[in-house]
């Protein structure tokens, strides 16, 4: 089984880094833009099977005019990235999901809170934590650097993605 | 219908019979079918009459045949065992008319056959030949070395015009890879992540450009490899192909999408990820891979060796490997020459490079040295292409200090020269004066720690002394004997030396008088003291036998007379030496 998801967010919240510690368990400090997107594969198992995650990490966006519809069009799912030092990606993000939803309809997705390793700047308030619970998102906090959360974030979204196939 | 029914009618009739009703009956038909039972009549005649029957199958059989082969096969199929147990009956029957009638078509068919084969063969000789030979092989044998490929493999590549290697199918929506086949021996990468990229690609190519819609990407080259992508409905076929391949096998491309949306249409549409469905696409997507291989004809080689770029090439190859000779050679001498100069004693090479074009040399040279110029000569090195600049210097070598000190004090050839722990060493024997003054000048010599002057004799020694006689009478005034031991033991020196010096030495003894007395008398009487001496000397060197005497008497005198002193000191003999080469 197939499936292909997008890692959506704005700038330098940490879509890539996510990707290459999910996939290659490496972590580099070093700021890349990406530009366009880049494609990359891991197979995971959901329960008895397995899945090759295709997982399209898509350039951020500052705004959900920038985010190509096209770069979403098939996905099954996608993982939404803020920055959670940065409280200002978040609200991009809540933009970003609005369109999300117009590309691919009610597909599953998690919000991600990156960057967990530094508590220190954290900016997340328990308000706005309660505004996600509202809307009934699933939100976990990652850390690619330290590798926290980020495994059962993408397994999380696949049995998700696997959910609403059987369902 | 109406066949199949009117027989029936017509049959029904006769078991109805019977003989009052038969008139009534004839004649309600006739009333009932009237008109028609003319017809019926007539039908009934076509159906049962053969003859008739063939007629109009005759006339409507060609077009009906034509009609049916335009809609199916059936028709070659149901007549094929036919025209084949034909074929086969008429020949067995008589071979002939058939062989008449293939003549024509059967005599062009072979030659062509043949010409095609040997064609192929004098192609396959020709590459063969041309790329085991050609400098071409030799580079294609280099690139299957250094690559780790065969020989066979890389002529393959180079003489490949194209060949698909790689066929993914992907579905458009999602961009995940429905099949992928490559072709045997073709690298390939995850497939999975090529269709993804490919699809990205495509979407990033179109929104960047922003072209209109149905303007989508068709082809991205790299180098050799050319990425082709046809487009269906929900599916995406893309093949990378090596070389240059032809704009019809787009068609064939797009046959197969067709074939495949198709046969597959609904799980195309179906499709959430299980691309298990599409397993059965491969054998579709096979037709695909191409390829197409250079033959190489010989009259395209012929055609290229001829061309003025290969002659240019040529020429300028020749040309190049002779300015090559040229250019080695020049060097190789340069080379000897210089390191000839190295070894060259009292010459310092400091630097050897290139000035303006020419080459350049500079260094210390000992003006004893050899002339560098001379050396060149040697090494055939043309003079006009070398600058050269020598500073002067003394080279402070055991020979350059000899030739030096020679040239300086220039020693008589009675005298050599040696050097030992940079003390002079002189052997022989030589006038007063250029001792004194080889005494003093070897002081000053760079290079020069003393003068060893044990094994040289000054002339003077033998020269200077007198030996006196009493008045008028040719004995030696007493008191004279260590004089004579002296004398005696400077000559045995003298003799020594110069047989070492390969020289033979003479001593002169000339006898004197004083002025008194006649000269008749004296001239005898020097005569005598002359030989008094020469005895006396013999009988002490009985191997010195070179003596000489010379009667002089009163024309020669040893001094001036002014005393009686003076007048005693005529009264003597007096010796030289005299040197010639040895015999």
């Amino acid at each position: 089984m197939q499936k292909k998801i997008c890692m959506i967010g704005t700038f330098a919240v940490g879509k890539t880094s996510l990707v290459r510690r999910f996939v290659e368990s490496i972590y580099s400090s070093k700021y890349h833009t990406t530009v366009g997107v880049k494609v990359d594969k891991k197979i995971v198992r959901v329960g008895d099977e397995e899945t090759t995650l295709l997982i399209w990490d898509i350039e951020g966006a500052e705004s959900e005019h920038e985010l190509r519809k096209s770069y979403l069009r098939g996905a099954s799912g996608y993982l939404l990235v803020a920055d959670g030092t940065r409280q200002d990606t978040l609200y991009k993000a809540l933009t970003l999901q609005t369109r999300a939803e117009e590309a691919v309809g009610k597909a599953p997705f998690l919000l991600l809170l990156n960057k967990s390793d530094l508590a220190d700047q954290w900016q997340i308030t328990s308000r706005d934590l309660a505004a996600l619970e509202q809307k009934q998102w699933n939100v976990i906090n990652t850390s690619a650097k330290t590798g926290h959360g980020v495994e059962e974030a993408f397994l999380t979204l696949a049995e998700k993605m696997a959910e609403k196939l059987n369902g | 219908m109406m066949q199949s029914e009117a027989p029936e009618l017509l049959d029904q009739a006769p078991p109805d019979t019977s003989s009052n009703d038969e008139e009534n009956m004839a004649e309600l038909r006739s009333l009932l079918l009237g008109p028609a039972e003319k017809q019926l009549a007539e039908v009934h005649t076509r159906l049962t009459d053969p003859r008739r029957q063939m007629e109009e199958v005759s006339r409507v059989l060609p077009a009906a045949i034509s009609v049916r082969s335009r809609q199916d096969h059936d028709l070659t199929d149901a007549l094929a065992p036919t025209v084949a147990a034909a074929l086969h009956q008429s020949i067995r029957k008589d071979p002939q008319p058939l062989a008449d009638a293939i003549f024509p078509i059967i005599g062009p068919a072979i030659r062509k056959a043949i010409a095609t084969a040997l064609n192929g063969m004098v192609q396959s000789l020709n590459q063969t030949m041309a790329h085991s030979l050609s400098i071409q092989g030799m580079k294609w044998r280099l690139e299957a070395l250094r690559t780790g490929k065969s020989f066979a493999e890389v002529v393959m590549l180079k003489t490949l015009l194209y060949r698909v290697e790689q066929v993914f199918l992907i579905h458009k929506n999602t961009g995940l890879l429905l099949q992928h086949i490559s072709a045997p021996g073709a690298k390939a990468q995850d497939a999975d992540m090529v269709s993804g990229m490919l699809t990205a690609i495509q979407d990033f190519v179109h929104d960047s450009f922003a072209t209109p819609a149905g303007d989508e990407l068709e082809d991205m080259r790299v180098g050799d490899l050319t990425v082709w992508v046809e487009r269906g409905p929900e599916a995406v076929l893309a093949a990378v192909i090596r070389g240059n391949a032809p704009e019809d096998l787009r068609a064939v491309f797009q046959e197969t999408l067709e074939k495949i949306q198709l046969q597959f249409g609904m799980a195309l549409s179906e499709f959430a990820g299980d691309a298990t469905p599409f397993s059965a696409t491969a054998s579709l997507l096979e037709d695909c891979l191409e390829a197409r291989y250079d033959s190489g004809s010989p009259a395209a080689n012929v055609k290229r060796r001829v061309t003025p770029l290969t002659v240019i090439g040529a020429v300028l190859l020749i040309v190049v490997l002779i300015w090559g000779f040229f250019w080695l050679r020049e060097v190789r001498r340069w080379n000897a020459y210089v390191e000839r100069l190295r070894n060259e004693p009292g010459i310092i090479v400091a630097e050897n490079g290139k000035r303006a074009g020419k080459r350049f040399l500079s260094g210390l040279r000992d003006p004893l040295a050899r002339d560098p110029q001379q050396v060149m000569q040697d090494y055939q090195v043309n003079p006009q292409t070398v600058l050269s600049h020598w500073e002067p210097f003394h080279a402070l070598t055991p020979e350059f200090v000899l030739a030096r000190t020679s040239s300086l004090l220039n020693p008589p050839d009675t005298v050599r020269f040696s050097l030992t722990n940079g003390t002079l060493q002189a052997e022989g024997f030589a006038s007063h004066l250029w001792v004194n003054e080889t005494r003093q000048a070897a002081r000053f010599l760079p290079g020069i720690g003393g003068l060893n002057e044990e094994r040289l004799l000054d002339l003077n020694r033998i020269e200077d002394p007198l030996l006196r006689f009493e008045l008028d009478r040719a004995e030696l005034v007493p008191g004279q004997q260590q004089s004579l031991d002296l004398l005696t033991a400077d000559i045995k020196r003298l003799q020594s030396l110069a047989v070492a010096l390969q020289k033979s030495v003479r001593l002169e003894i000339s006898g004197h008088t004083d002025g008194t007395g006649s000269g008749a008398r004296n001239l005898m009487l020097s005569e005598e003291r002359a030989r008094t001496v020469a005895s006396v000397l013999q009988a002490r060197l009985p191997t010195f036998a070179n003596l000489t005497i010379n009667a002089v008497g009163s024309r020669e005198k040893v001094r001036e007379e002014v005393t009686e002193n003076d007048r005693a000191s005529n009264r003597s003999v007096t010796f030289k030496v005299v040197t010639t080469e040895a015999k």
